[in-house]
């Protein structure tokens, strides 16, 4: 505990804010990723789409800093719901979507046919496993696989440590793949709400909506045991005493302060119906999992052939279709420039590097065990959960309960590592 | 008051959950009914989840921003 006292220059009131370095470097960024775009549209116009909602994805993540770490460890640690809440109303607004363009495609839920490109992923000891261990892992490294991509463009290097990690845990997975598939996963089954007992598309859409109701409540009810509550933050509150500061009040609220993180459970809620329409739901760990393959290959070590992956669909699932402007390209790296976007517009980039060397540890620690999980779970608190959920699929549940689970343990490991 | 006499917690560097976490410890521990606290960091989501933990205590909070990604929260016993 360090409580010395600081002699802050800056103290005085900041009257005039000048148009910062960082406005002219977030145009520059803008026009790089529309220009990028263009490149793109020229041999494939669905990668360029896609590309321009990932952009609009990693500034959405960036704007309300939306982190799944935080909703499920500081429930637990500090009995705060506000990023679960965010999430919930995210996939709340989604699961309407998904069950409109799912009854579109398979208009008999009880048919016996599944919608391929929905993230309906099999229930069973791998998503337990891999939860629990997605769970302890982001709550370790401070930062699930979304949450570490879009902080890479803020400037954390711990972010650009954690995600290494991953790509090295999705390439050990790799390597271990076969023996999960005949252990566990061949023998798992896709549960799908709509095909059971007559549930149809109504029934599914009913049980998911009272579900994230319910944990609503719940969430709600923990802070009130912890006595929070949404607090009022004083801002210091500058006049507007010209043209140019008109202009900037009324931007402010996108460009400069953080988004409520219930708008963007809303904007994410949205971005994902509008990809599933375009092609798929959003997921980010199929282009790791391509990265690490590349990996191996470089090293030397050769990639088996997974068994039934590409039976899967999801985010892993996918990972081998598409060569280097795919679409998992577009999707994860995509998020990158938009989230550089919020960043530099808010002038909040700046190089982080951790206080203490212990960090660095976290991150690779953590980054490696959710990169083994989210090979595991094929996807992460992306694919598997925030797009799993609103594909009225069981997966979505059980992935988030087991890593509830392990972000529980987390937070044991993070109050001892202090 | 000046800025050299109010106790400062400076968690620069540190990412979630720790901004909050030795933010509490010192309102819990050393800093208890302290009556002005600041707590300098340089990371955005801190700025969404110290104040309810301040509130819980007692605390009013303002946030200043100091410079490129890096904020001041000050802490006022109500």
């Amino acid at each position: 505990m360090t409580t010395d006292s600081l002699s802050l220059e800056n103290d005085k009131p900041n009257a005039l804010r000048p148009v910062s370095g960082q406005t002219y470097a977030g145009l520059t960024v803008v026009a790089l990723t529309l220009l990028t775009a263009l490149f793109i549209s020229r041999s494939n116009g669905e990668v360029a789409a896609i590309w321009v909602l990932a952009n609009v994805f990693g500034l959405t993540l960036q704007r309300a800093r939306f982190c799944f770490a935080s909703a499920f460890r500081d429930l637990f640690l500090f009995g705060s719901g506000h990023n679960m809440k965010g999430i919930i109303v995210g996939m709340g607004i989604a699961t309407i979507g998904f069950a409109a363009i799912m009854s579109w495609i398979i208009p008999n839920p009880g048919a016996g046919f599944l919608p391929a490109e929905a993230h309906i992923l099999p229930v069973g000891l791998s998503v337990v496993v891999g939860g629990v261990m997605f769970g302890v892992g982001m709550v370790i490294a401070g930062g699930c696989v979304s949450g570490s991509l879009y902080r890479m463009s803020e400037g954390y290097i711990a972010s650009w440590v954690a995600i290494l990690g991953v790509i090295i845990g999705l390439g050990a997975l790799t390597l271990t793949w076969n023996w999960w598939w005949g252990f566990t996963i061949s023998t798992e089954p896709k549960v799908w709400f709509p095909s059971i007992g007559g549930l149809g598309y109504t029934g599914a859409i009913v049980i998911t909506l009272l579900g994230l109701a319910a944990i609503y409540l719940l969430v709600t009810f923990m802070e009130f045991k912890n006595g929070l509550f949404t607090p009022h933050i004083n801002k210091k509150v500058i006049p507007a005493m010209n043209f140019d500061d008109r202009v900037r009040s009324t931007l402010d609220p996108i460009f400069k302060r953080g988004w409520p993180v219930a708008i963007g459970g809303v904007v994410l809620g949205i971005l994902g119906i509008v990809m599933y329409t375009i092609h798929m739901p959003l997921g980010v760990t199929g282009e790791l999992m391509r990265a690490s393959q590349l990996g191996l290959g470089w090293m030397g070590v050769d990639v088996p052939v997974l068994d039934g992956l590409s039976t899967l669909g999801g985010c892993t699932g996918r990972s081998g279709e598409s060569g280097l402007l795919g679409h998992t390209f577009a999707i994860t790296v995509g998020l990158l420039p938009g989230a550089l976007i919020g960043a530099l517009f808010a002038g909040e980039f700046k190089l982080r590097l951790p206080t203490h060397k212990r960090r660095y540890l976290q991150s690779i620690g953590g980054g490696v065990m959710m990169g083994y999980a989210s090979g595991l779970a094929i996807g992460c608190t992306i694919g598997a959960f925030f797009s799993a959920v609103p594909s009225l699929s069981l997966s979505g549940w059980v992935f988030g309960l087991a890593m509830a689970a392990g972000a529980f343990a987390g937070t044991q490991v993070i109050k001892r590592i202090g | 008051m000046a800025d050299e006499q109010i106790p400062t917690l400076d968690v620069r560097g540190e990412i979630c959950p720790y901004p909050m976490l030795k933010t509490n410890e010192a309102l819990d521990g050393d800093q208890k009914d302290v009556a002005i606290f600041d707590v300098i960091t340089d990371h955005p989501p801190a700025l969404s989840t110290v104040p309810p933990q301040a509130m819980k205590r007692g605390y009013e909070v303002e946030i200043d921003e100091l410079g490129a990604g890096e904020w001041r929260m000050r802490l006022t016993k109500i």
